[in-house]
């Protein structure tokens, strides 16, 4: 999977390459030289290298990429940037979930206690009552 | 001996605490599944019997292995990414992820509609076939002798690197102004500026390592058994 995502960096960095040598050409145009010869042929090239790109599409139709990705390049911001994002709130969503849990775990044990003291007979019932219950 | 079994009387939703007051049909009740454990009986002998200990005792729920107190980076793997994304300091711009990139990448894409957003929302034409231009096409492309206009002059050109010492800075920005204009002066301006740089840095290794030595040899002096004797003879005359 890895090499298909290469050779298409690869593809696209070629393309990108011959564009910026067109630019090159259109900038330092020389009328006597063969220019414009050269300037025909990279623009073919270009045509050949997105017929090239085009072979790629069929074996990218399964990648999705999230949107909020876009956000982050089109503000000319580095991607890994998102990557380190969503870890970021992962774990930091993953520590309040886990600092609730082990509140509410903590409050049921105090409230058993309590319970317990308040209302014995029926705290029996219910921790036989719970007890038929995880053996279902 | 306490009944254990309470009478429904007491378990009814009539007497709970929570709802006091009339309830009218009319309001969507909430899920009281495994809430009121009784069985009504009607007929001759109605009875209301008590399946149930306890109101708003609900069935458990399965355990699952994944629950949010559960370490999920270690879980799924992840944590050498984390510390390869959050352990080190990841670089803001754009050109760091995509340094071969030629021109200027860090701008936002809305000033020169290069955005992606505008590619999702108006996507471009697509499904026609790809194929080489004729002669008559390429003749649209003809070249005309005159200089470019400004916009498009610096587009291939790559951004000159900002400089990170403070010293530097006043002339690294009108170096940058200058070397936007020039390519080739920016190339030789940064070959002649490379030995320069070299003697300045190779000339504070110098005196640091001289430095260095001076302070060994005090240390060394400080400590030598010859030292401490005339130090000893100087202190007792």
């Amino acid at each position: 999977m890895a090499d298909k995502f290469e050779s298409l960096e690869q593809q696209l960095e070629l393309f990108i390459e011959n564009t910026r040598q067109l630019g090159i050409i259109v900038s330092d145009f020389q009328p006597l030289g063969q220019g414009q010869n050269v300037l025909n042929q990279k623009i073919n090239t270009m045509v050949s290298e997105m017929q090239e790109i085009e072979k790629f599409r069929p074996l990218l139709q399964d990648v999705h990429v999230p949107l909020e990705v876009f956000n982050y390049i089109d503000e000319g911001k580095n991607p890994n940037l998102y990557t380190k994002d969503c870890l970021e709130k992962a774990l930091e969503k993953n520590e309040q979930v886990k600092g609730k849990m082990d509140n509410l775990k903590r409050f049921k044990g105090l409230l058993m206690v309590e319970l317990t003291k308040v209302f014995p007979n029926e705290m029996n019932m219910y921790r036989a009552l719970k007890g038929e219950d995880r053996l279902k | 001996m306490a009944d254990p079994l309470r009478r429904p009387e007491q378990i009814s939703p009539r007497s709970s605490p929570r709802d006091r007051g009339s309830r009218s049909p009319a309001c969507p009740r909430p899920d009281s599944t495994g809430t009121l454990k009784t069985t009504i009986s009607l007929g001759k002998n109605p009875s209301v019997k008590h399946t149930g200990p306890f109101y708003c005792v609900k069935d458990i729920p399965e355990q699952s292995e994944i629950t949010g107190s559960t370490n999920l980076l270690h879980h799924y793997g992840l944590e050498h990414s984390y510390n390869k994304f959050c352990g080190k300091k990841v670089k803001e711009e754009l050109s760091a992820f995509l340094p071969h990139l030629p021109g200027n990448i860090d701008t936002p894409g809305v000033q020169d509609n290069s955005s992606l957003r505008m590619l999702i929302e108006k996507p471009p034409i697509t499904g026609k076939e790809l194929s080489q231009l004729s002669g008559l096409a390429l003749a649209g492309f003809r070249l005309h002798p005159g200089p470019l206009p400004e916009q498009y002059r610096m587009m291939h050109q790559m951004p000159s690197k900002k400089k990170k010492h403070k010293k530097h800075k006043k002339e690294g920005d009108k170096g940058n102004a200058l070397s936007e204009a020039q390519t080739v002066d920016n190339a030789s301006d940064a070959e002649s500026r490379k030995p320069k740089k070299q003697k300045k840095e190779e000339e504070k290794d110098k005196d640091g390592k001289k430095k260095k030595k001076k302070e060994k040899k005090k240390k060394k002096q400080k400590h030598s058994p010859e030292h401490t004797v005339s130090h000893s003879g100087e202190t007792g005359s």
